[in-house]
């Protein structure tokens, strides 16, 4: 099927969605809580796009927007430039302690809002940390509170049982809003403190004792059970290899 | 076939171009702390390898992906990381039993061994022939196995 982006014609297979066409084709389409390795949530409207069929103009979120018949996209018109601009203005008066946030907001020359202010915040609530947590299949976090008070967290704020420290959640926030701390007594995530596995051979701390079953279970892989960090299970290699080769 | 790297670490001298040009090639710095290929050098002894990724053909970082983020390149038989789908969850750092594939803060991503698409430039710039990429057959198979037959307590400790 083929169908205009921008006046570009493209072909696309019906079901795509218009990200992924855009993507796809070189053209870039801004977006806060898209992924690709979930698609689209449809949470943040950052992706918007307008969309021309035979019988309407509407703006849509191109990350979840499936194409189905013969369209006409804009990525970039006056308005939708307006909603994109009043998207991050809100976003960064929720999370004013965001660095990513500020750098949006001045990158697309927002304008001050009238929206009450979160002093400490930096969520912007666009749970890619929550679809990250459920792909490694513990679904430790989500988004607990309702209204204003809404915010991500573990049932309860109480420790998880079901984390396994791995920090995907922490790594791929995109405005730094998860807190981890390592230090030699462990590592701290979402309330809960885990024991580290250190390296026998450099003392560093490399993993968590979840972590290490996790990645026996799906692996079946008996090295997981290696008590040596990335760096020292190669150094340790190299070192039999010399032996040998003397 | 697919083609494979093989080290010949009696011929490496320690120069470590293939550090530099592999980062070069991958991120447009030379910075061998973000290279794919590492060499370690015994002083002492004089003696150097380079270490690389084998590209196992069950591959512990691929099967431990919880995102499918690592793939198989069918034309090369290289496990890639496509860092677009990444999530940054280290698990295929910590479960490779080579230590082949690591996170680096600078770039944060985590990278391995990609062959270069087919034609690695660790092959092509070792000035001492060490690395080289050749057709699977049995012959290079067997010569593998041969090698990996040595390092068997090795293997079985970690795989
Ligand atoms: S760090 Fe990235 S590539 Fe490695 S297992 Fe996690 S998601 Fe997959
Ligand atoms: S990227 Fe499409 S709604 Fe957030």
């Amino acid at each position: 099927m083929k169908i205009r982006i921008d006046q570009q014609e493209i072909d696309v297979n019906p079901g795509e969605t218009i990200l992924e066409a855009a993507r796809q084709n070189g053209i870039n389409i801004p977006t806060l809580c898209y992924h690709e390795a979930f698609g689209g949530q449809g949470m943040c409207r950052m992706c918007m796009v307008e969309v021309k069929t035979a019988h309407s103009t509407n703006l849509v979120a191109s990350c979840t927007y499936p194409i189905n018949e013969v369209i006409e996209v804009h990525t970039s018109t006056p308005v939708i430039e307006k909603a994109r601009r009043t998207i991050i203005a809100l976003l960064y008066r929720t999370a004013p302690q965001s660095e990513f946030m500020k750098k949006l907001y001045q990158e697309y020359k927002c304008v001050e809002n009238q929206l009450e202010i979160n002093e400490n915040e930096r969520c912007i609530l666009c749970r890619l940390c929550v679809r990250a947590c459920e792909e490694i299949g513990s679904s430790a976090i989500s988004a607990i509170l309702r209204g204003t008070e809404k915010r991500i967290s573990t049932p309860f704020d109480e420790a998880s049982t079901v984390c396994i420290g791995c920090a995907a959640c922490a790594n791929i926030c995109p405005t730094g809003a998860i807190e981890l701390s390592q230090t030699p007594a462990g590592r701290t995530i979402w309330n809960r403190t885990f024991a580290v596995v250190t390296c026998q051979r450099c003392g560093q701390a490399f993993a968590t004792r979840e972590q290490l079953d996790y990645i026996a279970q799906h692996t079946g892989i008996k090295g997981s059970e290696s008590k040596l960090c990335d760096d020292c299970r190669k150094k340790n290699l190299a070192a039999q290899i010399e032996q040998y080769a003397q | 076939m697919d083609k494979i790297l093989v080290v010949q670490p009696a011929k490496c001298t320690g120069c470590r171009t293939c550090e530099l040009i592999c980062s070069f090639t991958h991120t447009g710095e030379f910075n061998p702390e973000i290279s794919r290929i590492s060499v370690l050098t015994y002083e002492k002894v004089g003696f150097s390898v380079p270490m690389v990724c084998q590209q196992c053909g069950v591959a512990a970082c691929m099967e431990v992906c919880p995102v499918g983020a690592i793939a198989k390149n069918n034309v090369t038989g290289a496990m890639e990381v496509q860092d677009s789908k990444c999530i940054g969850c280290k698990m295929c750092t910590i479960a490779c039993p080579f230590g082949a594939i690591h996170y680096h803060a600078v770039n944060n991503i985590v990278s391995k061994c990609d062959l270069c698409g087919g034609d690695p430039a660790c092959v092509k710039l070792c000035p001492s022939g060490a690395i080289s990429y050749v057709e699977a057959n049995a012959g290079s198979i067997s010569k593998r196995k041969a090698f990996a037959a040595k390092f068997k307590n090795v293997f079985e400790e970690v795989s």
